[in-house]
């Protein structure tokens, strides 16, 4: 799932400030799972504005409303009558959700609620941690399923750098060493000959370095 | 045999080399480099300039090494990856190459995270195995990573590093090989401490006749007091100091634990000259280049 | 404080642990809210309690090895921790909002005493 976590709420007050009507509009799907664009979250922070609002003597009339996935135009359009009569939009979904609504509003102001954060996975209750980059060019067959571009501080395709300690990475205590992970992983599935494996320098035209991407599928297109 | 530097003849005559370290200056004065330049010259027979190390920002390593050069010090330049893509590393080489710098340094990079600059974008485009390799194929093919044919293409003494203390250690040897696949001529290992475990690691590397294909440089740094001692044990990533080491400096006096320190640091030396598969010896005397002179002499390494 | 406007005070609390007598809460106009566990009081309804007027929150929860639900009360802790980080956020004092620990012997006692000292006060 894609992650995010919910901006500082001056940051919020700030970004709607200048307006007297906003809608709240959650997502259902990832920012929900993340606690952090779902309808709960939609409605503990239109009620901090109300009340930061109130305490600062100020007016603002919020309006909340959560779509199954504000990635796909199916459902962006089950917000449409609440958009048209608010000043703007704050959305909590990630910068996808974001964009797309902007594509499909074009005249309406839609503001982003949430830091978009990475494609993660919930590790356990409350923790979540980041596992693909979205390269273009998935090579986790060869590392035991553990992804270093993603997981190694430095990318590194051909083994672990000096600072692996106690399969702890060096800049951070808490994160695991990525090649600690790939070593036991193979050790496990008994193909350690693979650390034996060159990898060559990576193809980045695939990923965002060669620019923003699109996939087409024509068998889609009608 | 063609040699690419005085380092790599050197090392090819079988005898026995020693590298020092310079850190180029946080700023643009060349009066730096000069001191460190005059505390070296005679006593080692090349210099590693090191590149933004703990991703502090400082003088580039091409300019600092053209200044060794300038002053007839060979630079072992050093190259990380960490800011540099692969379009960039290899105009640098060439560059370097034109200024008369003849031995590289590849290495990964200190992450920035604890550098002068934390909020910057890192690089890592390719890795340290291959700034390796890219470094080996222009000398010997005479070509760019794209495949171009140079009109002069960069003929340079390659070494990587190597840490024998890092974890996960069964692995350490694989890496090793891999980076002498990759072109590695000779290796600078991490500061030695814990010469039982650097015992056991080239012991290893023996056994895979690694050390037939390579030159291996053990690398030392004389401890100034214990509490540089801990705090290298504590902060510096990738470093072991064993207890017994700690508290060895621990039980001088403190105006004493300097010497005590130079000691220690001769006695590894010792170790590593008669050691099968050491080729040479790389001083790292960080920030007290002053000591490099006494070590050398001492150590009966001129 | 205006002396004769008695504060408002929203009591949520465990229906299984806590039964609730009319004179613990002289000094102030009193509301409460039973519910299955206390980790039932979800971060919303602390909030909209602060929007539906009150002064201060209280949440009751039960002995952490007490709670039925085993995690309950634990919840209900750390829900009222991140509602006082909102609060201290949006510049209200996070001291409006505060759990007790349930203890048959000395829970009456305490919400008088938090009552008569005045020590919540949105
Ligand atoms: S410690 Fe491991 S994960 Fe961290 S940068 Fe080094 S190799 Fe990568």
């Amino acid at each position: 799932m894609i992650t995010a976590s919910q901006k500082p709420i001056n940051e919020i007050i700030k970004l709607i400030a200048p307006y007297k009507k906003v809608l709240i509009l959650g997502c259902g799907t990832c920012v929900k799972t993340c606690f952090a664009g779902g309808e709960d979250e939609v409605a503990v922070l239109a009620s901090a504005l109300r009340l930061s609002f109130k305490k600062k003597a100020m007016t603002i009339e919020i309006e909340e409303q959560t779509v199954e996935r504000q990635c796909e135009n199916e459902f962006i359009q089950e917000a449409s009558v609440k958009m048209a009569r608010n000043d703007a939009t704050l959305s909590l979904a990630c910068g996808a959700g974001v964009q797309a609504m902007v594509k499909r509003f074009a005249k309406n102001i839609v503001l982003p609620g949430v830091n978009t954060t990475f494609i993660g996975i919930q590790e356990s209750q409350g923790i979540f941690t980041e596992e693909c980059s979205g390269c273009g060019n998935c090579e986790l067959g060869i590392f035991g399923g553990v992804c270093p571009v993603t997981r190694c501080a430095k990318k590194l395709l051909n083994g672990p750098c000096g600072g692996s300690q106690k399969g702890i990475c060096e800049i951070n205590p808490d994160t695991d060493c990525a090649w600690h992970l790939i070593i036991e992983r193979l050790t496990t599935l008994g193909q350690l000959d693979n650390l034996k494996t060159y990898i060559p320098p990576k193809n980045w035209d695939t990923s965002l370095s060669g620019g923003p991407r699109k996939l087409v599928r024509e068998d889609h297109i009608i | 045999m063609k040699t690419f530097s005085h380092l790599h003849e050197k090392l090819s005559n079988g005898e026995f080399a020693v590298t020092g370290e310079c850190g180029p200056p946080r700023g643009a004065n060349t009066g730096v480099v000069d001191k460190k330049i005059k505390l070296l010259r005679g006593f080692v027979d090349a210099v590693n300039v090191t590149d933004n190390q703990t991703a502090i920002v400082r003088m580039s390593s091409i300019a600092a090494s053209a200044h060794l050069v300038r002053a007839e010090l060979e630079p072992v330049m050093q190259m990380v990856v960490r800011d540099r893509n692969r379009i960039a590393i290899q105009s640098d080489i060439m560059g370097a190459y034109s200024l008369g710098i003849r031995n590289i340094l590849c290495l990964s990079g200190d992450h920035q995270k604890f550098g002068s600059q934390p909020d910057a974008m890192n690089v890592f485009d390719i890795d340290s195995v291959n700034l390796i390799r890219t470094v080996r194929d222009m000398r010997d093919t005479g070509k760019d990573m794209s495949g171009y044919t140079l009109d002069v293409a960069p003929q340079m003494f390659i070494g990587a590093a190597a840490n024998p203390f890092a974890d996960p250690f069964e692995y350490r040897v694989i890496r090793l090989a891999k980076k002498i696949d990759a072109g590695a001529d000779f290796i600078q290992t991490q500061c030695i401490y814990n010469i039982t475990r650097f015992k056991e690691w080239i012991r290893q590397a023996n056994n895979e006749g690694l050390t037939d294909k390579v030159y291996i440089l053990g690398g030392v740094t004389p401890l100034r007091s214990a509490g540089m001692a801990r705090y290298m044990n504590n902060k510096v990533a990738g470093m072991d100091i064993p207890e017994d080491v700690i508290k060895r400096m621990d039980g001088v006096d403190k105006k004493d634990q300097a010497d005590e320190g130079i000691k220690i640091c001769l006695e590894t030396i010792e170790e590593l000259k008669g050691l099968k598969g050491v080729h040479g010896v790389h001083i790292m005397a960080i920030e007290w280049e002053e000591v490099v002179a006494t070590i050398v002499e001492q150590a009966d390494l001129k | 404080m205006n002396i004769d406007k008695k504060p408002k005070l929203t009591l949520f609390h465990c229906l299984n642990s806590f039964k609730e007598t009319s004179s613990m809460f002289d000094g102030c106009q009193a509301k409460t809210v039973k519910m299955a566990c206390s980790s039932m009081t979800k971060d919303i309804h602390l909030l909209k309690a602060f929007e539906a007027g009150a002064d201060a929150v209280l949440v009751l929860v039960c002995p952490e090895k007490g709670c039925r639900y085993s995690e309950g009360s634990m919840r209900a802790k750390k829900r009222v921790d991140y509602v006082k980080t909102i609060l201290d956020d949006i510049g209200m004092d996070s001291r409006a909002i505060e759990y007790i620990q349930h203890d048959s012997q000395k829970t009456t006692g305490l919400i008088k005493d938090i009552i008569q000292n005045n020590d919540i006060r949105a």
